[in-house]
Parts: structure tokens; sequence; C-alpha cells
């Protein structure tokens, strides 16, 4: 199976996930378990850094829509940043950048949380 | 004769109690008809018909014996209770009758009817303790072909047919004295064998010391009183001089004995507790590989082992810790309160992690546990900890500990491992089995998944003159959602839909279900595609999950014209081949579920366009796309249509082909992780060749 890891770092009172290799049903749950961990030091502003992901399907997708819900309620949110273009293209086809704001870079999104 | 005497002796059980009946009632017989001994041949005749009896008799008795042969405390029991018996019989009557004058002549049938039963009593016990003592011989006997019981056999037979010469002539005597010398030193070196007392429990020994030295007692007195003059002794001595010779011989065994097995227990007394801790502690390896192979709930193994490990290792407390993940999980406690150990536990695993490659044992050690509000201090004077090791990699700990003893002895702590080996096989064995289960659960699952969605599918493709359809769908192992539809509308309207379920298994297939009840109903009353996918969108609000979603392409064609009207809500795009030119359309609209509300309806446009003849109409799902090879790259939309462009005049089922082959000698030897789906369409535009007739 195709690696994934998760990590997560902190700037300010934005907390910045990053994820690397291939995000799919498998490895999903890993990246649920950050989110968890997150919501439970009450910590609801993510900028999830994308730069090192290959790959991300439909399991990997609906982590973000799970937890943005919860996020936006505490008046936080879940930003994306760093996204390849063939990662990009799918979050694209699917209609994400409607629901989710993109950057190119992750100090770019850190200032939208101000 | 040598067959006859075996086919006497040889027999079963009935067998050779019914020889021995026989025996006893000729032998009755015959004192009946000579109730007066005193020829010479008759004396003789006497003798042989009543160690005849006796020897058939003392065959049925050893195989009553040595059925006991694996409690011996019974059978000593047995044989303490019958010469119990015989000293109370010979007291009373020595105590209530006299001695009888001139017992040779005494006659009567009162007198020989009494003499015989009297005689035979103490016989026949006699020959039962003898037989018990057989029994008591061939216990735990480790070397064959040890004939020293047989020699004592014949050394009594010996000495009892030589008392008969004594009776005969006196100065015969030397010959009875030597016999009866021989077998009192054969009695002595076979009652050395009492090597099974030191497989008894200590309870057993101590028991067995108090009961020998009563039995040897009554043995002893039982000898001294057959060389008393009183009643019962000129009986028998009178029914059988031989037979007399014997009872004491088999007294003196007796007394001499459990003498020996008094004294031999009193030497193993101290080692008693020693033996019986070993002997638990095989007791309990042998349970453990039983419960092994029958148990497969690894909790209640590690309870058996965290109960053996105390037992066997004179542990206070014991506990099994598993590592799952990096956690410590603790299984099972033994004798400890399971937070203490848990804490106890994740203390020293810490500050030995290193070190735990083998069995560590450590004596007097502290350690301080920090509570929310105290730190609480252990004190142990030993503690052992053994890794549960399988295939160099340690999947927990077993823990024994030692508070107010001295310190682990060495074997102790080889035991510890042992306990550990096992249960770090139990533990594998389990996790095997848990996973072949699941593994099971799950195909079990998938095939549930896959008939929905075979169910699902459409059974075969409309067939219109203008409008040629042919579709792929190739299922992933993981059933992984894909849905492909078509819906008649009327005489001159296809409506066509192809959808991607997020998720896979089982609970795909269900949405799935579910989204093709939708289009199903929706298509006959909507007629427009960017409307139906709003509403549709609407349903599943009620279903979807927060993390799941689906994406649909829905389109409705108009066969006479070759209008195409149609929505997307975040499905791959729509793709046209038009006189070997690949179009891509991709009107906007989010997918299914990502949004309930206006987001989804302000963000989604209905697309026209007019066919040309014989364009072809390519719908798909990225199981095609993300198709990968061994190299981990994706096959993607470029290769896909390369091949569409390059038939994009061949038949349909042409051009199916080639992509089902184009993407199969791509991702060969990768396991296809998604379902993968295309549909073709073919429009003619019968018009148009109409006109060319025409023109």
């Amino acid at each position: 199976m195709a690696d994934f890891n998760v990590s997560s770092r902190i700037d300010g009172d934005v907390n910045l996930i990053d994820v690397k290799g291939y995000l799919d049903a498998h490895t999903a749950p890993d990246l649920e378990n950050e989110f968890n961990k997150l919501i439970e030091k009450k910590q609801f502003k993510v900028v999830v850094n994308f730069s090192e992901l290959n790959y991300i399907s439909s399991a990997g997708l609906g982590v973000f829509m799970a937890y943005v819900e919860t996020m936006r309620e505490q008046s936080g949110d879940i930003k994306f940043s760093n996204l390849r273009e063939d990662v990009y293209s799918i979050f694209d086809l699917l209609g994400f950048p409607v629901l989710y704001e993109f950057y190119k870079e992750e100090k770019d999104a850190i200032k939208k949380f101000g | 004769m040598n067959s006859l005497i075996t086919s006497i002796l040889e027999g079963n059980k009935k067998n050779k109690l019914e020889k021995f009946i026989f025996s006893i009632v000729i032998l009755v017989l015959f004192k009946i008809f000579f109730p007066l001994v005193n020829a010479t041949v008759l004396v003789l005749i006497n003798e042989i018909l009543i160690f005849a009896s006796l020897s058939l008799g003392f065959l049925y008795f050893v195989e009553i014996t040595s059925s006991k042969s694996d409690n011996p405390i019974s059978l000593s029991l047995n044989v303490g209770i019958l010469s119990a018996i015989l000293f109370f019989i010979i007291s009373i009557s020595a105590a209530i009758f006299d001695t009888i004058e001139n017992i040779e002549d005494v006659n009567g049938v009162i007198y020989t009817f009494s003499s015989v039963i009297i005689s035979q009593l103490f016989i026949l016990s006699a020959v039962y303790i003898l037989a018990s003592f057989q029994t008591f011989y061939s216990i735990r006997q480790k070397r064959v072909n040890e004939n020293y019981f047989d020699y004592l056999l014949i050394a009594i037979l010996l000495s009892a047919f030589s008392g008969m010469l004594s009776k005969i002539s006196s100065e015969l005597q030397f010959v009875e004295k030597t016999f009866f010398f021989v077998a009192i030193v054969l009695v002595v070196f076979n009652s050395f064998r009492v090597s099974w007392i030191a497989f008894l429990t200590k309870k057993q020994k101590i028991f067995i010391l108090f009961t020998s030295i009563i039995i040897s007692g009554l043995f002893g007195l039982n000898f001294a009183m057959f060389f008393d003059n009183n009643i019962i002794e000129q009986i028998v001595g009178n029914f059988s001089p031989g037979v007399k010779i014997s009872y004491r011989l088999i007294m003196l065994y007796g007394n001499v004995y459990f003498g020996i097995i008094f004294f031999t227990t009193l030497f193993h007394l101290p080692t008693a507790g020693a033996f019986d801790q070993k002997s638990e502690e095989i007791t309990s390896l042998i349970d453990l590989s039983k419960l092994m192979t029958q148990v497969l709930d690894f909790k209640e193994l590690a309870d058996s082992l965290t109960d053996a490990t105390n037992k066997v290792c004179n542990s206070d407390s014991a506990w099994l810790v598993t590592i799952e993940n990096g956690e410590n999980n603790l299984i099972s406690v033994n004798n400890i309160g399971y937070l203490e150990a848990k804490n106890i536990s994740d203390e020293l695993l810490s500050e030995f992690k290193e070190q735990l490659t083998d069995v560590v044992s450590m004596n007097k050690k502290l350690i301080k546990i920090k509570l929310k509000n105290d730190v609480r201090t252990y004190i142990f004077q030993a503690i052992i900890i053994a890794p549960l090791k399988v295939h160099g990699k340690t999947n927990g700990f077993l823990f024994a500990t030692k508070r107010q003893k001295y310190k682990f002895e060495q074997d102790e702590k080889k035991a510890v491992g042992a306990f550990a080996d096992y249960a770090a096989i139990a533990l594998e064995n389990a996790k095997l089995f848990k996973e072949s289960v699941e593994k099971e659960r799950m195909e079990n699952e998938l095939e549930v998944a896959r008939n929905i969605q075979m169910r699902i599918l459409p059974s075969e493709n409309p067939k219109n003159e203008q409008l040629e359809v042919d579709a792929l769908f190739v299922p992933a192992f993981e059933v992984g959602g894909d849905y492909y539809d078509f819906f008649q509308l009327g005489n001159n309207k296809l409506g066509f839909v192809i959808a991607d379920v997020s998720g896979k298994g089982v609970v795909a297939s269900y949405v799935m279900a579910e989204v093709k009840g939708i289009f199903e109903s929706l298509s006959r009353v909507i007629q427009n595609p960017k409307e139906l996918l709003i509403e549709t969108n609407d349903i599943l609000k009620k279903s979807l999950s927060k993390n799941s979603f689906v994406t649909a392409l829905y389109g409705i064609i108009d066969i006479e014209n070759g209008k195409l009207n149609f929505a997307r809500a975040g499905h791959t795009p729509l793709v046209i081949c038009s006189e070997g030119k690949i179009k891509e359309y991709l009107p906007k609209g989010i997918g299914l579920g990502l949004d309930f509300g206006t987001i989804f309806s302000s963000n989604i446009d209905n697309m026209e366009i007019e066919l040309n003849n014989n364009d072809i109409l390519m719908l798909y799902t990225d199981g095609i796309t993300e198709s990968r090879n061994s190299s981990n790259e994706e096959f993607g939309f470029d290769k896909l249509s390369k091949v569409v462009e390059n038939n994009c005049n061949a038949e349909l089922t042409q051009i199916t082909r080639s992509i089902f082959e184009e993407v199969s000698l791509f991702s060969k030897e990768q396991q296809q992780h998604d379902d993968i789906t295309l549909v073709l369409f073919k429009w003619k535009n019968f018009k148009k060749s109409l006109e060319k007739l025409n023109g």
C-alpha cells in the first residue's frame, strides 16, 4: 500500500496539517485522528498543506467534508494550500473551490484567518 | 503341558473369576470327602489343591488391584483395612475361644465347614494383600524384565511346601527354615519398591506417613499372632500347614513394606513442597498447551497464564500487557488491582524499554507513581519482566512480582519466560484467527455488494437505429459504487445517467441503489437535467452521511434531431469525438452531497449541444483515468482521449474494446482499486444521410 503521513504544526492560533503521500480509504482514518485531536483541543482554525500529497481519493475528500461544518460552527475553517496541479484538479472537478478556500501559499491561508 | 498352563493362566477377568471359583469348589468337596488328612498322599493333594486355588485367586485379584495402580493411596487403605479386619478377628476369637486339643483328630460337619470358611477368609485376604503388593511393586517400575516379585512368589510357594515336609519328618525342618529365610530376604528386597511415594502430593505424603505406620503395626501384630498359639492359627494350620507359612510371610511383607513406606515418606517429606511445585509446573504447562489449541479468545488464555505464573513461580501478582500500535494494553491481572498494574507496567516499560529484549529480573525495586494528588510508592522484593516475542517482534510483556517473599529463583525466572513464550504464540494465533474471520466477513459483505450492483445496472443497452449504445462495466474487488442507466422518455428521447458514489463496499452499493431509485422516478417527471440534479441532491440530503458524496452526470438526447441537454454534478466531463477530434464539455456543478442549499443550486448549469452525424459521445468514471501502472502513474485523460480519437470512426464495440485493452495493458499486475465504467453513444443523422442521398 502506498504511504501516507500526517503531522501538524502551530502558527499562532492557526493549526497547520501537513499531509504526505496517498490519502485514500485506508489512510483517511489517520487524518480523521488528527482532526479529532484538534477538536479535542478546541482548535478550529485549520490550514491543510498539500505540498507533498500525491493523490486523494473520494474517501480522503470525505474527511474534509465531515469536519468542515464543526470548524465553521466554532468560527474556524478548513483552508487548503500548496496543492499540486493534478491534486487540485480532483478538487476542482468536484466543485470544492465553491465551498472551500484554496491558496497557493500556506502563509496566505494563515493570513486569511487574521 | 505348557499350553495347558498358559490356557489356565490366560483369559479375561471373568474367566479368571470362574476358574478361581471352580478351584474353590473342588477344594471344598475334597475337604468334605477327606475331613481328616493324615496320609502323606492326601496331604500332598490337599496342598496342591489349595495352592492351585490360591494361584488362581492371586491372578484374579491382581486384575482388581492393578486397576487401582494409579491410586496407591486407596490401594494401601484397602490393604490396611483388610489387615485390620484380620487382626480384629484373630484378637476376638483368641479372647473368646480356647485352643482345641488334638485338632488333627477333630471331626464333624460343623467343624469342617467353619474351618474351611475361616481358613478361606484368611487365605484369600492374604492372597488379596499379596496381589496388592504385586501392584505396588509394578507402580512406576522403570525397568522391564525385573522378576524379583516372581522369585518371591516362588520362595513363598517353596517354603509353604517345605512346611509339609517338616510335618512329615521333623528332621527336614531345616529345609522349611531355609526357604523361609530366603523368602524373608526377598520380602525385604522387594519392599524397597516405593518410588511411587515421590509422586504423591505433599498432602498425600502426610496422609500416607500416618497410615503406613499404623498399617505396618497391624501387619506386625498379625505376623506375631500367627506364632502364638491361638485358635485361628490352629484352624488355618490344620487346614494347610503351607498356607500358614505363606500367610506369615505375607504379613511380614506387609509389616516390612509399610515400615519402609513410612521411613521413605518421612525422608521425602521435606522436599515434598518442592516436588509439588515442579509437578504443578509441568501440569500447568500441559494445561496451557491444551488451552492454546482450544481457546481462541486471547483474554481467556491470558487469565490462565497469569494464574499459572503466580502458582508456579510463587509470585504474589502477575499481569500481562500487550502492545498494539505502540500502546500498552493491560489484558489480564492476577492478584493485583487493574489500575495499579497499569501504572506500574507503564512506569517499568518506559524505564527499561531498551533492555527488554530478554527476560529481565530485578530485586528490591522501588516504584513511585504520581497520581493526581499524591505520590504512591510500591516496594517490590523482586520483579520479572518477560517479553512476548514472536518472529523477533515483541508484542507484549508478562510481569511477575513478589512483594513480601524473597527474590525469584533461576527456575522460576525460566518458567516466567516459558509462559511469556506461550502467550506470544497464543497472541499471534488469536490475531491470525481474528484476521481470517474479518477477511471472511469482508468477503461475504463484498459478495452482497456485488450482487446489489449487478442488479442495479441495466441488463442490456437500449437499441435504436439512430442511436447506438454500448457500455463497459468492470467491478473492482472492493465494490466501488459506479452506476449508469438509461431511461426511455417517450418515443424519441433517451435519458441517461452515470454516477459514482464515494466510498466502497456495501455502504456504497446501498447509496447506489437509492440513487437509482431517485433517477428512475425523477427522470419521468423532470425534463430539465439541472432541475433533476438539484432535486436529487435535495432527496439525498436525508440519506448521505457527512463524509460521502455522489458525482453524477444526467442528460437527455433527442434521438431524432441529435439535440443533447445535460447537467453535471461534480462528475468527469462529457466527451464528444466529432470527426476525429475530441472535445470535453464541463458545465459547472458541484458533487451531490457537498452542499444541500443554495450553493449547490446556484452553481449548476445545463449545457446544450447539437450532435453531428456519427459523433461519438462518451461518459466515464474516474476508475479509468485513475487506473495505475506498476510505477504508480495514472492512466489519465490524455491516453483515454487518444484511444478514442484513433478509433473515432470505428464501431462502438471496437472503441469500447480498445479502451478496455489499453487500460488493462497499462495497469496489468496492479490491482484494480475502483470500478471502471464507460458508456458510449453514436448518433446517426438520418435526415442528413437522406439529404446526401437525395442531393
